[in-house]
């Protein structure tokens, strides 16, 4: 009766979870995200569902090689499960099945089922992922091969459920994690130190290479020395079996090799239900801390997690002053201590005291030192389409405390410039210390130009005066779209899921992007004419600096003119529709 | 229609809502001769096409402190955010402290404390940070004098390196209030002011709320706790629908209310303003 129940609940958590999403499609943002998202997934992953089966096969030499990695693969996770957890058995379940559940009639292994019977939908989209993405892994059929994924995954899942039993049960008789830890990695190292013993004093050297060979042969070859023979194939033997029925090449093979692996799955299964550990509390603390971290993820703050601990200010805050830096310190502050004076100037002479050393020791062989420099070139270039996605501690982190700030006695243009001031100067921050080690590494010749420190200085004068200008336009652009479309963002724990999210999430970038190119016209346009101009008078390294400044003052004025649009809208921003609950 | 019961009369546009027929005058109230804080007039908010609240209007004065009562969604969150300014009324005017919300909002916000029922912090922010942080929005040099001095009064002056995350529930509305009293507020509103507070956490918050209003705050509390607001309130004001049913002093909402029976508790005027069923069904 109660299994009925749990199945009901289930099905209809399903049903109405698909329901909804397809009735929200009836407005537009869902509808858009939707198409976007659909053409996205279809591009990247369904368009191969076609193609699946149709893939590249591994040769049979390549084939056991792949099988053996993929069982060695599984036995590293397997080690891990006891190695890493610290904490004790916990199932996870979300906050109403805690309170619906765990006060009812149910017994221990009830639950169990039910976790197992609900963590199927996980594995079986894993399966069917994997499957789809690996299409040229394996032999056989797409079925065999997504069932062989969903035995692996499976039998995952017991493992990790049996062995936070089995650790919960070592530190209820006093065996401490470190303890665990030890003892494992003990035999851990006994097998791998014997192995490696043993393979020393009877294989065979590895086959030289023969000139002409390829290193993947002769590396192939070697592997397959030492996974198929000596005690490697003894020690992968369970996991082999496990992985066996993705790997088979057709049906025969596959029904040969899924009886031992759910051989496998029986005993895992066995041991499961047969630990009597109490997992109850640990689930309830679990649940908590799953449902504040969705809601912290899905309210715009990756970084997720609540501090555990104050952190430094950045910076010592007078009561007095404008009041748009009491936002930029509380930003910075969220950012973490990452942030702090004291741990830019530590980088600051790292990259200096680093940069100079690596120059002095490849003055002959400058590779290193060059490719370090067009890394930090490309990173910062890169950092303009990625900084906005990823520092998000602006209106994009403040949205659900909104009503927080427009109790606050400032103007709404105060409130948008110390929001938006915090990633911007963090960006600009990091763009900084980037550029500063492209100018200590870039080499003195290039390309048969001479690039003298005095010109990559002026370079990365001009690139470091006009860059922060263009953080605070790029960081308005995603502040702007908070304020103007609000129903966007996504707030709370009950915030949309599904590839229309996706969708929507793909259209902002785009329209990020599109936006950001459009506002740096007007200034690209000004700073070419200034630097023709003031090329006639100066040295070409000197002339970069009037057209920065003039691409820089551009850009203000732009970000002074979003700040005060952006403030208005701010001051007439009515969210009560989307995020205040009315009385 | 249904037909009002005797004595009383029909709320103008609100059939099943009855209010006493004034049959005997109202007990005169002496005049307060300082100018209110709060002054509503014809305050409407509409989400959508939907009212939240209708043509509310209503004074306070200085140590005077208003209960705001109603059934769920009467419209007194709405009501309370948009005398703080955090959302914009549709039409009307508020004034706090004789400056226009929508005209001057900087300095009607700089003179009022908006409380809401879940206290709101910054997770990231130590008790000492916000009171840095909100003294230098409000721009209070003295701020580490004025914070010392109200954490020690709610009692959290060895907690000002924690986070909100290691504080109980009562610590953190504690806090909340510690923030919204640095500035001195001249009016302040609660919005279920006493939810999730112990015993002990009550009778201050009570305690505090007096104290302001004898120190000459304007205070509107919203809550649905009638017999605490029965302790701390001077006046009240009754919601339904988003339309005011009555307001006045304590006394005088009791005295006419209590024509029929000798029970005049705010719980029963409550009942008998709002049209509500007491007993449950």
């Amino acid at each position: 009766m109660i299994a009925g129940a749990l199945l009901y609940y289930q099905r209809h958590w399903w049903h109405n979870r698909l329901l909804t999403r397809l009735r929200r499609l009836r407005q537009p943002k869902y509808l858009l995200g939707a198409i976007v998202g659909g053409l996205y997934f279809y591009w990247y992953i369904f368009r191969a569902f076609g193609r699946a089966g149709r893939g590249a096969r591994f040769s049979p030499e390549h084939q056991d090689i792949a099988q053996a990695i993929a069982a060695l693969v599984l036995l590293i996770m397997v080690v891990l499960a006891w190695i890493l957890p610290h904490s004790r058995a916990a199932l996870a379940f979300t906050e109403a099945e805690v309170a619906f559940l765990f006060p009812a009639p149910i017994g221990r292994k009830t639950l169990i089922h039910f976790k197992l019977l609900k963590s199927q939908s996980v594995i079986l989209f894993s399966a069917l992922f994997v499957t789809i993405i690996g299409r040229s892994w394996g032999g056989g059929s797409f079925i065999t091969r997504a069932l062989g994924w969903w035995v692996v995954f499976s039998t995952l899942n017991l493992h990790s459920l049996g062995s936070s039993f089995a650790r919960t049960m070592l530190l209820d008789r006093g065996i401490s994690n470190w303890l665990r830890r030890i003892l494992v990695l003990g035999v851990i190292c006994l097998l791998a130190g014997g192995t490696v013993f043993w393979l020393y004093n009877t294989m065979p050297p590895p086959p030289p290479i023969a000139e002409g060979t390829e290193n993947s042969a002769w590396l192939n070859r070697y592997a397959a020395q030492i996974l198929q023979a000596g005690p490697v194939p003894y020690l992968l033997f369970p996991f082999r079996l496990v992985v066996a029925p993705s790997f088979a090449t057709n049906a025969g093979q596959f029904l040969i090799a899924l009886g031992p692996a759910l051989l496998v799955m029986g005993l895992l299964y066995w041991w499961v239900i047969r630990s009597n550990v109490a997992f109850e509390e640990a689930s309830v603390e679990l649940s908590r801390r799953t449902a504040e971290r969705i809601a912290s993820i899905r309210s715009g703050n990756w970084q997720a997690r609540k501090p555990k601990k104050g952190r430094r200010n950045p910076f010592k805050m007078a009561p007095a002053g404008h009041p748009a830096v009491a936002l930029l310190w509380k930003n910075l502050i969220s950012a973490g201590n990452l942030v702090t004076a004291r741990v830019w100037m530590f980088l600051l002479w790292i990259l200096i005291f680093g940069g100079f050393m690596l120059r002095s020791q490849t003055q002959g062989e400058a590779h290193l030192g060059q490719a370090l420099a067009f890394l930090a070139l490309i990173l910062t270039a890169l950092s303009l389409f990625w900084g906005p996605q990823m520092l998000r501690n602006d209106l994009r982190l403040d949205l659900p405390a909104t009503d927080v700030l427009k109790m606050f006695p400032m103007p709404g243009w105060q409130v948008v410039l110390g929001e938006v001031l915090a990633p911007a100067a963090m960006l600009a921050g990091l763009q900084w210390l980037l550029l500063l080690l492209a100018v200590i590494l870039f080499p003195n010749r290039f390309d048969n130009y001479s690039v003298t420190l005095g010109q990559r200085l002026d370079i990365a004068l001009a690139a470091a005066l006009v860059l922060p200008c263009v953080d605070l336009v790029a960081m308005l652009i995603p502040n702007a779209a908070v304020l103007f479309f609000p129903a966007w963002f996504h707030l709370g724990k009950d915030a949309p899921r599904g590839f229309e999210t996706t969708g929507q999430q793909l259209i902002l970038m785009f329209g990020q992007l599109s936006v950001l190119a459009l506002s740096l016209l007007p200034a690209a346009a000004l700073s070419v004419v200034l630097f023709l101009l003031t090329n006639h008078f100066f040295s070409t390294g000197l002339s970069v600096l009037p057209a920065a400044a003039g691409a820089a003052a551009v850009l203000l004025i732009e970000a002074g003119l979003a700040i005060r649009l952006l403030g208005g809208v701010f001051e007439r921003f009515d969210l009560s529709g989307e995020v205040l609950q009315t009385g | 229609m249904k037909r009002p019961p005797e004595k009383f009369e029909v709320l103008s546009g609100d059939a099943g809502c009855y209010v006493p027929r004034m049959e005997i005058a109202p007990p005169i109230i002496a005049p307060v001769p300082s100018a209110p804080l709060i002054e509503v007039a014809g305050l409407t908010k509409l989400y959508g096409d939907f009212p939240a609240v209708t043509d509310l209007s209503f004074s306070v004065r200085p140590g005077e402190v208003i209960g705001l009562v109603g059934p769920n969604g009467a419209g007194k969150t709405t009501t309370l955010r948009c005398l703080s300014g955090i959302i914009p009324m549709t039409r009307g005017s508020v004034r706090i402290c004789g400056r226009d919300m929508a005209s001057d909002p900087i300095e009607a916000k700089r003179r009022l404390a908006f409380f809401s029922d879940e206290p709101r912090l910054f997770d990231y922010l130590t008790v000492n940070q916000h009171l840095n942080f909100t003294a230098r929005i409000y721009g209070i040099a003295n701020y580490q004098e004025i914070g010392r001095a109200l954490l020690e009064e709610l009692e959290m002056a060895d907690k000002t390196d924690k986070l909100p995350g290691e504080l109980s529930r009562g610590m953190k509305q504690k806090l909340a209030i510690a923030c919204g009293l640095l500035h001195s507020p001249e009016v302040i509103f609660f919005d279920e002011p006493l939810t999730g507070l112990d015993p002990i956490g009550i009778r201050r918050m009570k305690d505090s709320i007096l104290k302001r209003g004898r120190a000459g705050a304007a205070i509107l509390i919203s809550s649905h706790l009638l017999h605490l607001l029965e302790e701390v309130c001077s006046h009240v004001l009754i919601l339904k629908n988003g339309r005011k049913i009555i307001d006045g002093s304590l006394a005088d909402v009791r005295q006419r209310f209590s024509e029929q029976s000798g029970d005049n508790t705010l719980e029963e005027v409550f009942f008998r303003a709002t049209g509500e069923s007491k007993d449950a069904p």
